[in-house]
């Protein structure tokens, strides 16, 4: 055996990282694999068949469509938000597995980086699994449908790296609680999700502008209505200085929790 | 003369307003064994921490870390390349079997393929692993996850190896097994830096050594030299304490040191008939005469008080 010549390139880092949390995911296939295309299913019978019966068809489509085409988009946040709450707190705290990693040829940053792709993977995935169950019901329309995994993608992204910069203070687990009851949740109910925003009063408007579960519904939305405009480019915008910002911040505050 | 492994020179380190390293100075030379030995608290672990850049030390134009060329601090890829750490606790991925978790570090190295399937094969057999290679972690003993995480460090061939108290909490079978292993290991080449609470492991494995206490050198040698020059050959235990007023008028003798714990008096001396002498006045039962061991030094050294603080 002979030690290589130099440590591997980025490309193989960031990969070997999110390949780990891929085999770790992977090894519970059933648990884990399964209830992403259950859950949208249960979702959309409660309460898009149920409710959707007493509400009236939005514009050209009917509610169930309505609501369906926001739930790739929230079952991506949901999921990227567990993983990077729960699941790195668990990684950094009680198995140490980070410490593990760093013991390898692997930074900080590459660490960060290569969870976050792991979450957007699992948005994509998450996403899919919504797309996938939907379709056969002529509930999602296609081809638009097919966008919504990479949306979920870019969802996923961006509750990564929010939701490692809300990690990167919590020194108690069960603190998680608040960051889901108190902001994702209100969170679904204010992103044009549920009901279009723009029947809510301006205020409301515009503090649904600020959040960001609001843009990547409406970027969705519209992928799969096949009705493109320019004022998505202003959605585009708003998730790539989301992403770059706190995934800068998580980078910066998670490096002080990580080397002592 | 060989370069050095490890160059390590006026390092420091706090948390807050604790010193943990203050102004540690030691050099590692190739294929050598080097243990840190100090009580809890007295930074080892962070010592080890900085060497492959899992801690940072405090900034100053005079501290130098230096591993084979590169420091830890800005290079913390090339020396992580070339170092393998075993460090105290278990952070093996618990959800996978013993194989997927070394080709899952494989990756890390940039090991794939039969390349990786080699070096693991190799090092499962190497660490007799070959029954539990396909059993999930909790399957396994605290022996076997050791030799796994061993084998885990030695997956690219390391350098140097880092090994934070490799042994703490085995039986001393697996102990012995794990000492023969390192001891093979040293003799083919690879630098070791070690931390142990088990004088015999040190004294046993280490070439050199030094005693750490609250951040700071206190000791530094060969382990036999360092019995040899810095603590008296032998030790009378007196265990029965009601006992000692037989013999309280010998305890001024210059030629005895005496050093009371809470229940037991010990009495050092390289001159064994003062020994002898002593214990003749009291019941065989109540005191043991041996040779003075690495505990007695550590002892002498870092003193009884217990310091629980890190």
């Amino acid at each position: 055996m002979t030690t290589r010549d130099s440590y591997p390139s980025l490309a193989m880092r960031l990969y070997s990282v999110w390949y780990r949390h891929m085999r770790v995911y992977r090894s519970n296939l059933l648990s884990n694999g399964l209830p992403p295309f259950l859950e949208p299913l249960i979702f959309l019978a409660g309460i898009g068949l149920g409710l959707g019966r007493y509400v009236p068809a939005f514009g050209s489509v009917p509610y169930v469509t309505f609501l369906a085409m926001g739930l790739p988009v929230t079952t991506a946040m949901m999921t990227a938000s567990f993983e990077c709450t729960f699941g790195t707190f668990i990684n950094l705290e009680f198995h140490k597995v980070y410490d593990g990693m760093l013991a390898a040829p692997i930074t900080v940053n590459n660490l960060i980086i290569g969870e976050m792709l792991w979450a957007g993977t699992k948005g994509f995935f998450f996403a899919f699994a919504v797309v996938a169950v939907t379709v056969p019901f002529g509930i999602i329309p296609l081809p638009g449908g097919l966008i919504a995994p990479f949306i979920g993608f870019i969802t996923g992204l961006m509750f990564a790296s929010l939701s490692l910069v809300v990690t990167s203070y919590v020194k108690t687990i069960s603190f998680f609680n608040f960051y889901f009851t108190g902001f994702l949740s209100p969170m679904f109910f204010l992103s044009g999700v549920v009901y279009p925003l723009e029947e809510l009063p301006d205020a409301l408007k515009y503090l649904a502008e600020a959040l960001p579960l609001t843009h990547p519904v409406r970027l969705a939305r519209a992928m799969c209505m096949r009705q493109l405009s320019a004022a998505l480019l202003f959605d585009v915008l708003y998730i790539a200085a989301f992403i770059t910002l706190c995934g800068y911040v998580a980078l910066k505050r998670l490096r002080r929790r990580l080397i002592d | 003369m060989q370069p050095s492994a490890i160059t390590v020179r006026s390092v420091y380190k706090s948390f807050g307003k604790t010193r943990a390293v203050n102004g540690l100075s030691f050099t590692v030379k190739q294929a050598e064994c080097f243990g840190l030995l100090g009580p809890n608290g007295a930074g080892k672990t962070t010592m080890m921490k900085m060497v492959y850049g899992k801690a940072e030390r405090d900034a100053s134009p005079e501290g130098v870390i230096n591993v084979l060329g590169f420091d830890p601090q800005y290079n913390p890829l090339n020396v992580r390349h070339l170092l393998g750490v075993v460090p105290q606790d278990d952070n093996l991925d618990g959800e996978l079997n013993v194989y997927q978790n070394l080709s899952l570090f494989a990756k890390f190295y940039g090991l794939t393929g039969s390349a990786a399937e080699i070096a693991i094969g190799h090092l499962i057999e190497t660490m007799e692993l070959t029954d539990k290679k396909r059993s999930k972690i909790r399957e396994l003993s605290g022996g076997m996850k050791r030799r796994l995480i061993i084998a885990r460090a030695l997956l690219n061939n390391p350098k140097i190896l880092i090994l934070d108290e490799p042994t703490t909490g085995l039986d001393p079978q697996v102990r012995h097994m794990i000492w023969d292993k390192l001891r093979l290991m040293k003799k083919s080449g690879i630098t070791m830096l070690l931390t142990t609470h088990y004088m015999e492991e040190a004294f046993q494995l280490c070439d050199n050594l030094i005693i750490m206490h609250k951040g700071q050198m206190i000791i530094e040698g060969q382990p036999r030299e360092l019995l040899a020059k810095s603590i008296e050959k032998y030790v009378l235990d007196i265990v029965n304490k009601d006992s000692t007023d037989k013999i309280f008028d010998c305890l001024n003798s210059p030629a005895i040191r005496a050093d009371l714990s809470t229940e037991t008096l010990h009495i050092y001396s390289s001159n064994i008939e003062a020994l002898n002498e002593i214990a003749s006045r009291l019941k065989p039962g109540d005191y043991f005469l041996r040779a003075a061991n690495l505990e007695d030094l550590f002892i002498k050294t870092t003193g009884r008080a217990l310091d629980d603080a890190g």
